[in-house]
């Protein structure tokens, strides 16, 4: 049971959900590319090369993730976690300080963000939680509690880093999974609530870049050529993009540089397919997106048990996550974090993240029922 | 080790998810449409706000000529040494001054010039117009534009640009025909916006410089380009050069406007009067302006942007105002020369008959004034011709009761006078010609007959231009058509072809029979041929000229006195048998019309007509 043949793996994988994933992955490349374009004759970052790399690497470990059962990865539940909170705990002491934040672990010329590596993590930790409760003991306010604490040691450990964006994804995937395995929504609202009451906490305790970026998102145009620059060029790169877009390379905030070259590949790399691509690359985009998470909620009603349903769940809520705040970022629709697009925006972590958790959801899908 | 358990468990909350999520991505969906399908064009310009650059480049001004192709006006290239802001790099942004500061020192020394430029100007061309070149020195002569090319023609940044001035080679020559050009206002409109980087048009300010602006302009050019967040410019995405503007003909002759300024010039001028005059020649078939010319003068040199300032400040502030155009924009009292109007409106009018005599004593009492003749000792009995040959007061006045006032003015106003004449150039004024409706309104007094006597030789209160009497000049020469007089012939573009051209018009032709205008010229004749004639200065050897002195009075206010100044005048047509041009001269302040503006008038005649003046003594003059 724990390992398949590949011959039975290859036949029984969601070929939609790799579809999508590789399509996703070469708009990713190509905009890339893109974005770190500056015109003829200038040498070429090799920003969209590296990607490559990691994708490769990610692919690689996409298989093994595919390979190897749920279930098995699962039973080691506990050391993913630990081993989750070493590495940030590690950070907060080793790790490189870029812009004032110690969020890199760094291996060699490569560097890891530990605070993604937690999300996962805490997916599969919380989805061993909850598939050991029984159901009676789930509609219980203790396991909402419990779950809770399990996403505080990880939240806060990421919030002193401090990573906002990314603290803030765990809060979602940690609702989510409580949700569906069949929390009572009281408590859940109860929670919600508590949450809400520390949030002067976390401003107090927040930079002054922090609060300058949420004050930004509610009132843009307070200081447009400082805290609310990149957003305003977001904005008038996605707008100027218009129906149809100015056509690949063709995009002058990016190769101008009014959309900053330093974030115009990962956390802003939708404007730039927006304003090349215009609505229709960028409905595109969501589109491939809404694909995606379709057969991960696919995925999770189909799963064999609640393990790999609460698994999927997480893993969707993560990705949904993202997606949400990054796109709604460019477009001011959400304050301006370091959240990145999956499989889109340039970045190592993230995408072998991303892709680990893909090949999860592949994983639970040729475990399904029926089988 | 996990045991399966079976799991039937269709969970209605992942419903709850899906839906979730669902909306999620339709919330980004329609905002995406907002922002890139209702508000694109928004966004669209506020890109292009950002990034485009548009930089005026102004057109060359076409050429002023004569109407044999002199040049009167035209381009001169100035030379200025420039330096190109964005071309410097500093490590740092707030390096960016020390670097400039370094290379204009560094350009100082290698030209061994002073950089005058200050620390305001540098900072706010580097903020504001950094795409365009800043001056550092205005207008080197060509040995210093050689040697800069020579010595500093490597450093980088830097550059020799020549750019077109406006130059009138013959200096003052017919300035207030010409008039002056200088930096056009910078337009008001959105055109003008912060994004929009200007440069200056030069701009006719006076005379046909600003009556034909919009023919000499040309179309300006632009280049477009594209800048980065720095302003440093990435890329020029369009390019349209500058047209030149059109070349406008005029109806003057160089060669006869030098001779009408010589002669005024030379003017033999009472002692200590200024020199203050005008003068108008005119193509009496056409109505064309062969020469028109104004004292004091000024050069429209000076106008130029960096020409010697203390000599446009003295032309500028100058009491004698030689800006003013003193053929058209000045009034004066006519004087004698108005007399052919009272004469051909008694004629015209059955008042008067050739044969009429009058006994001039000296004086004429009306009512119980009594009112002189020029002449104290009187000149006898006079016929109609006599009187206008010798002026003779006294014939005018008794004449001018029996036409009457009215008559008298609605000659006047046949002939143009008391109206503009409608020249094609801007600051003419139209004069007054009074009758005793005018007077009642304006002045709430009677007419009294002393006020027709005065109106019948040219005084009172009638007041005209120059330019009004060399069309009157001209419509006695030409036998009774006043024609519009003008200044532009055509307009035409670089390549020749016509854009415009002025067609002789005649305003009207005057209602008197063509027998008694002759007569009137007859008389006119023999004011300059017959001996005892007040023009007998203005005779030319080989042609036969016709005109008519006057001096008129006027009672000046300078300083609070009261300074009596005679205005002098002369009008004149030749030959008289098919006339080419009639004149008009006029001396603010002279001895008399026979001994001021007759010489004058001879002067510029014989000029006109390569022959010299008749010489006549001193004592063959006969005064008025």
């Amino acid at each position: 049971m724990p390992t398949n043949a590949p011959i039975t793996v290859f036949k029984r994988m969601d070929w939609l959900l790799f579809a999508v994933m590789i399509a996703l992955v070469v708009v990713g490349v190509c905009f890339i590319y893109s974005a770190s374009y500056r015109g003829p004759g200038q040498p070429m970052p090799a920003f969209w090369r590296m990607q490559l790399v990691w994708f490769g690497v990610g692919l690689g470990l996409y298989l093994v993730v595919m390979a190897v059962d749920y279930r098995l990865i699962c039973q080691w539940a506990t050391l993913w976690y630990a081993l989750a909170i070493l590495l940030l705990l590690l950070v907060l002491v080793v790790g490189v300080k870029v812009y004032g934040a110690r969020r890199w672990l760094g291996v060699g010329r490569l560097g890891i963000q530990p605070a993604e590596l937690a999300k996962l993590a805490l997916i599969i930790g919380l989805a061993y939680y909850l598939f050991h409760r029984t159901p009676e003991q789930r509609r219980r306010a203790s396991t909402v509690w419990s779950g809770l604490l399990l996403m505080a040691m990880p939240f806060v450990l990421i919030l002193v880093e401090p990573d906002l964006g990314s603290a803030m994804t765990l809060i979602p995937i940690t609702f989510g999974m409580l949700f569906v395995a069949g929390a009572r929504g009281k408590h859940l609202v109860l929670a919600a609530l508590l949450g809400l009451c520390l949030t002067p906490v976390a401003w107090w305790h927040m930079k002054k870049y922090q609060r300058q970026r949420l004050t930004v998102f509610l009132n843009p145009d307070r200081d447009p050529l400082g805290a609310g620059w990149n957003l305003n060029q977001s904005l008038i790169a996605v707008g100027s993009g218009g129906v149809t877009g100015k056509g690949f390379l063709q995009g002058t905030q990016n190769s101008l540089g009014y959309l900053p070259r330093t974030v115009a590949p990962n956390d802003f790399l939708f404007s730039v397919i927006a304003e090349e691509k215009g609505f229709v690359g960028s409905a595109g985009v969501v589109g491939l997106y809404a694909l995606l998470l379709w057969r991960g909620l696919w995925i999770a009603a189909h799963a064999r048990d609640r393990l790999g349903m609460l698994l999927a769940t997480g893993i969707v809520a993560m990705l949904f996550f993202h997606v949400f705040v990054n796109i709604g970022m460019t477009i001011g629709l959400m304050p301006v974090t370091g959240v990145p697009l999956p499989l889109l925006s340039y970045g190592g972590s993230f995408v072998l993240v991303t892709m680990t958790a893909l090949g999860l959801l592949q994983n639970i899908w040729i475990h399904r029922r029926n089988y | 080790m996990i045991l399966t358990a079976p799991f039937r468990d269709n969970n209605p909350r992942l419903h709850v998810v899906g839906a979730l999520v669902g909306a999620g991505l339709l919330i980004l969906l329609l905002a995406l449409f907002r922002v890139q399908v209702l508000h694109a064009e928004m966004y669209g310009s506020r890109e292009q706000s950002q990034s485009l650059r548009r930089i005026r480049i102004p057109s060359a001004r076409g050429d002023i000529v004569d109407r044999h192709g002199v040049v009167l006006a035209e381009n001169r290239p100035r030379y200025d040494a420039v330096i190109y802001l964005d071309q410097l790099r500093g490590s740092k942004r707030q390096d960016i001054y020390r670097v400039i500061h370094s290379h204009l020192a560094l350009l100082a020394q290698t030209m061994n010039l002073p950089v005058t430029l200050t620390e305001q100007e540098i900072r706010a061309h580097y903020l504001k117009r950094r795409p365009l070149p800043l001056v550092v020195w205005r207008d080197l002569s060509p040995s210093l534009a050689a040697q800069f090319a020579e010595r500093a023609g490597h450093l980088p940044a830097v550059d020799l640009v020549a750019t077109p001035v406006r130059h009138y080679p013959h200096g003052s020559l017919a300035a207030h025909v010409l008039g002056f050009s200088g930096q056009a206002e910078q337009p008001d409109d959105e055109e003008a916006d912060e994004f929009y980087y200007y440069q200056a048009d030069t701009a006719g300010k006076q005379g046909v410089e600003k009556v034909c602006d919009e023919y000499l302009r040309g179309a300006p050019g632009g280049r477009t380009i594209r800048v980065n967040p720095s302003g440093q410019t990435v890329a020029e995405t369009g390019y349209k050069p500058a047209e030149r503007g059109d070349r406008v003909v005029l109806t003057l002759d160089a060669r006869i406007q030098r001779i009408v300024e010589q002669a005024l010039d030379r003017a033999p001028l009472p002692a200590g009067a200024e020199l203050r005059a005008a003068a108008v020649v005119l193509d009496p078939r056409t109505g064309e302006v062969l020469a028109m010319a104004s004292r004091p003068t000024f050069d429209p040199n000076l106008f130029t942007p960096g020409a010697p300032a203390e000599q446009l400040s003295w032309v500028l502030r100058n009491p004698a105002s030689p800006l003013l155009n003193r053929a058209i924009g000045a009034r004066y009292a006519p004087g004698s020369i108005f007399k052919p109007v009272t004469l051909l409106a008694g004629l015209q009018h059955g008042a008067v008959t050739s044969a009429d005599s009058v006994l001039c004593e000296g004086s004429l009492h009306i009512g119980n004034r009594s009112f002189g003749c020029w002449n104290r000792r009187g000149h006898g009995r006079v016929d109609a011709a006599t009187a206008l040959r010798l002026s003779c007061d006294v014939w005018f006045y008794q004449k001018g009761l029996a036409i009457k006032a009215e008559t008298i003015a609605k000659e006047a106003g046949e002939f143009g006078l008391g109206q503009l004449c409608g020249l094609d150039l801007d600051g003419e004024k139209p004069g007054l010609v009074p009758t005793p409706a005018w007077k009642r309104l304006t002045l709430g007094e009677r007419w009294w007959d002393g006020d027709t006597a005065q109106l019948s030789i040219g005084q009172s209160f009638l007041l005209v231009t120059p330019l009004q009497m060399a069309c009157l000049t001209a419509a006695l020469a030409n036998g009774g058509t006043v024609w519009r007089p003008f200044v532009v012939q055509r307009v035409v573009t670089a390549e020749n072809l016509i854009v415009s051209e002025t067609k002789p018009e005649a305003r009207r032709r005057i209602s008197a029979s063509p027998s008694d205008i002759e007569f009137v010229r007859q008389a006119m004749l023999s004011v300059v041929q017959a001996t005892d004639g007040t023009g007998r200065a203005a005779a030319v050897r080989g042609i036969r000229v016709a005109g008519k002195t006057g001096t008129a009075e006027a009672d000046l206010r300078v300083h609070g006195a009261t300074q009596r100044v005679k205005r002098t005048w002369f009008i004149a047509f030749a030959p008289y048998e098919s006339p080419e041009v009639a004149l008009t001269v006029l001396f603010e302040e002279g001895a008399s019309g026979g001994h001021t503006a007759a010489p004058v008038a001879g002067q510029i005649l014989a000029g006109i007509f390569g022959r010299t003046v008749e010489r006549v003594g001193q004592e063959g003059l006969h005064a008025d």
